[in-house]
């Protein structure tokens, strides 16, 4: 498998809960990680180094190769992230917030018009099909509802649809099932995780990394990183991680 | 496509288009010889008078304008408080009290509140003649009605479930009051009155301008003599004085909003008021000695087949088409150029001197801002507009700054990271969720900016506040009470749609 980011001897030297200590990762094209971790062990940090938010004091991260600085915009948009908090923009409609993931490859018109009117419903919609809401749930007002009057779950499922609007070849989920009850969780990351028949992720990513606090659910994925205390303790596949490794991890 | 359903800051952004067709005007109409005049004010600004004598005499008149404000302030914030308190239906009925004298009172309110203090300063001087106290209580009679509407809102407004607590256990409706409305009430005053001192410095500079006295009368007339160097001295005297004021504001806003401020802060406050009163009549009087005392020349109570007369002649659809056009034109690009501005190069530099740009813009009141752009130009509406525009989206530009900087920075990092550029993280992630507040704000700027077309209007030549100073001038009064008549009405209508917006964006 090739790999499709790179960190090497990544130092990131912030608040306690914001610290990588010499850090080496690869992520490689077709990969599903679980990210996993006591609180404060990183994980949010490694996801905002890893998504550009965060710019460390040592150490490289190359995305295809290429040094993160020397990204362009363009190259930016293929990182998508699931903020653990959402980001989703209150103010606006779930169109507006739903077309907010292009807004890389966009300009100002196209940007300015999306505060006027939706643009481009049709692919909105699927995206929000694809991240299991179904329109009708947001009744007559459909698209244009203002996501402050949403519930939690339909709020993730607008986020998530943002993030398959974005069309993003690595995709980043920082504790997406933190707050959800079990059975949306389960179907949130249902679709996270969903395979097409190549192999390839349904949405069209080349690799997901998600963070969470449930190690039973490592069997969904190919492999597992661990953190703790800002420290890579653990980088096998799934399969190859014991019980006694992971009660190591949250023990104090 | 989905039918136009603009967001806030769609709405906030796109009035900047009226700047298109006031450019278009200003730009066309610039006669050659103009230009040669706006370069020499612009460089009269580096090289102000420094002139002693001419330094001292505009010393004194910013004393006299500060002091003035200071009067008209405290005055209206504490006649404001007291009338508030009696036009709010919900104090009444805590201290038994019918509450029709209130509704009375508060339907009254709105006749000082919507005559704008120009046209109050200019009504007193003829009644009364050219006295200090003339401009002290031309800023006191509207400032009073609209302390008086803020305060009542905000009372009426409060949760009133603590307040009966209090008296259902036996506490007189006066104490009882007091303590279970001073917190929150304490925190509208200090911050509300503090925006209104520098609302009474710039309405006492602007009614210098009129000849009542003060800073506003000497740069006037340096202006109307194109003595540039000596209209930039008074100038950076007043920049000084303001950027004084405002940093003194903000330190106390901040300390203000931290939650504990405490009863002995309000205390602090309202002394401080109580002292700035004292202060500034005592410095009125001290500046101005022999100012004698105010002389009641005399005014015929109207009739009411003069003023149908009166009525018959002006011609209505003009005069109110000018003004609203004046109003909906200065309102767009108060509103929507500060954003832009904003949007089209959103960086730290940029911010700085955009920032000192809307200073300038609030420091110049709108009237001299239409003689300077009169210099080069013939009059126009489009002059009007821009100027009042400028003016009014200085305020807002602060305003923006302001809103700005209590918005975390997570949403732009967001937008950041999912490939956004710097300008649509900006728009985005910074403006979007603070364009409700923004806007609420607007809606508000544009009743001020209503009123204030009167104060264009009396120089650019359009709409009913050219056609009031007309009447003034000729002693018609039969005129000038059914244009004030007029005037008060459009603008309360004005201040009712806005009322409606500002609900609407606020609960969208």
């Amino acid at each position: 498998m090739s790999s499709l980011l790179q960190l090497e001897e990544v130092q990131l030297v912030g608040s306690q809960r914001d610290r990588l200590i010499s850090l080496s990762l690869q992520v490689h094209r077709g990969e599903r990680v679980a990210l996993l971790g006591p609180s404060g062990a990183g994980k949010s940090s490694l996801m905002s180094v890893i998504n550009g938010t965060l710019i460390p004091q040592q150490g490289t991260v190359l995305w295809r190769g290429r040094s993160l600085q020397q990204r362009n915009r363009r190259q930016r948009c293929e990182i998508g992230t699931l903020w653990q908090d959402l980001r989703l923009i209150e103010e606006l409609s779930v169109g507006q917030n739903i077309n907010a993931g292009v807004l890389g490859r966009r300009g100002l018109p196209w940007a300015l018009a999306n505060l006027l009117f939706t643009i481009g419903s049709e692919p909105c919609l699927q995206c929000l099909r694809q991240a299991g809401l179904e329109p009708q749930v947001l009744g007559s007002e459909g698209l244009d509802r203002p996501v402050k009057r949403l519930s939690g779950g339909q709020r993730q499922r607008v986020a998530l649809a943002r993030l398959f609007r974005q069309q993003p070849s690595l995709v980043l989920a920082d504790e997406p099932l933190a707050s959800l009850d079990p059975a949306i969780a389960a179907e949130v990351l249902d679709r996270l995780l969903e395979r097409d028949a190549d192999g390839s992720l349904a949405y069209g990513a080349e690799a997901v990394m998600v963070s969470l606090h449930r190690p039973d659910l490592i069997h969904r994925f190919d492999r597992v990183l661990a953190l703790r205390d800002g420290r890579l303790l653990i980088d096998a596949p799934a399969r190859a991680v014991t019980p006694g490794e992971l009660q190591d991890l949250y023990a104090l | 496509m989905a039918l136009p359903r603009p967001s806030a800051p769609a709405l906030a952004v796109l009035p900047a288009l009226a700047l298109l067709p006031v450019l278009i005007t200003v730009l066309a109409g610039i006669h050659a010889g103009g230009v040669e005049i706006w370069m020499a004010f612009l460089s009269a600004a580096v090289h102000p008078s420094l002139d002693p004598l001419l330094l001292k005499a505009l010393l004194r008149a910013l004393q006299v304008t500060l002091a003035m404000a200071l009067a008209g302030w405290s005055l209206s914030l504490v006649l404001g408080v007291l009338l508030g308190c009696f036009a709010s239906e919900r104090l009444m009925q805590t201290w038994r009290w019918p509450t029709w004298p209130a509704w009375i009172l508060r339907r009254s309110l709105a006749l000082p509140r919507s005559v704008h203090e120009l046209i109050w300063g200019l009504l007193l001087l003829q009644v009364l003649g050219l006295h200090p106290w003339v401009a002290v209580a031309a800023i006191t009679i509207p400032y009073a009605a609209l302390v008086a509407r803020v305060w009542r809102d905000q009372l009426d407004a409060l949760d009133p479930s603590r307040l009966q607590a209090l008296l259902q256990g036996g506490a007189p409706p006066l104490a009882a009051c007091c303590t279970a409305l001073s917190p929150a009430m304490g925190t509208v005053l200090m911050s509300y009155g503090g925006y209104r001192l520098e609302c009474a410095l710039r309405s006492a500079t602007l009614l210098g301008v009129f000849g009542l006295g003060g800073l506003g009368t000497d740069l006037q007339l340096s202006l109307q003599s194109l003595q540039f160097r000596e209209l930039w001295s008074g100038l950076w005297l007043l920049g000084l004085l303001s950027v004084s004021l405002e940093i003194l504001l903000t330190l106390w806003r901040r300390q203000s909003h931290k939650a504990q401020a405490g009863q002995r802060r309000l205390c602090l406050f309202l002394a401080g008021v109580i002292v700035a009163g004292i202060t500034g009549s005592t410095w009125l009087h001290v500046l101005l000695p022999d100012s004698g005392s105010v002389v009641w020349q005399g005014l015929a109570l109207p009739d009411w087949g003069r003023l149908m007369l009166a009525a018959a002649e002006l011609p209505w659809l003009r005069l109110i088409y000018e003004t609203l056009l004046l109003t909906v034109l200065a309102a767009g690009i108060a509103v929507g150029l500060p954003p832009l501005a904003m949007l089209l190069v959103p960086s730290r530099p940029w911010q700085v001197v955009l920032n000192a740009v809307w200073a300038l813009m609030r420091l110049i009141p709108p009237p001299l801002t239409v003689l300077l752009l009169l210099l080069s130009n013939r009059p126009t509406l489009a002059i009007g507009a821009l100027a009042l525009g400028l003016h009014n989206g200085g305020v807002m530009g602060r305003l923006l700054r302001e809103e700005l900087e209590q918005q975390s920075a997570d949403q732009q990092q967001a937008m950041g990271a999912l490939g956004a550029s710097a300008r649509l993280s900006w728009l985005y992630g910074l403006f979007t969720p603070r364009s409700p507040g923004y806007l609420a704000y607007g809606a508000y700027r544009s009743d001020v900016i209503l009123r204030e077309t009167v104060v264009v209007g009396l120089i650019g030549g359009s709409g009913l506040g050219w056609q009031l100073l007309e009447s003034l001038s000729s002693f018609h009064w039969d005129a000038v009470l059914v244009l004030i008549g007029a005037y008060a009405l459009i603008t309360l209508l004005g201040e009712w749609l806005n009322d409606q917006c500002r609900d609407r964006w606020l609960q969208s």
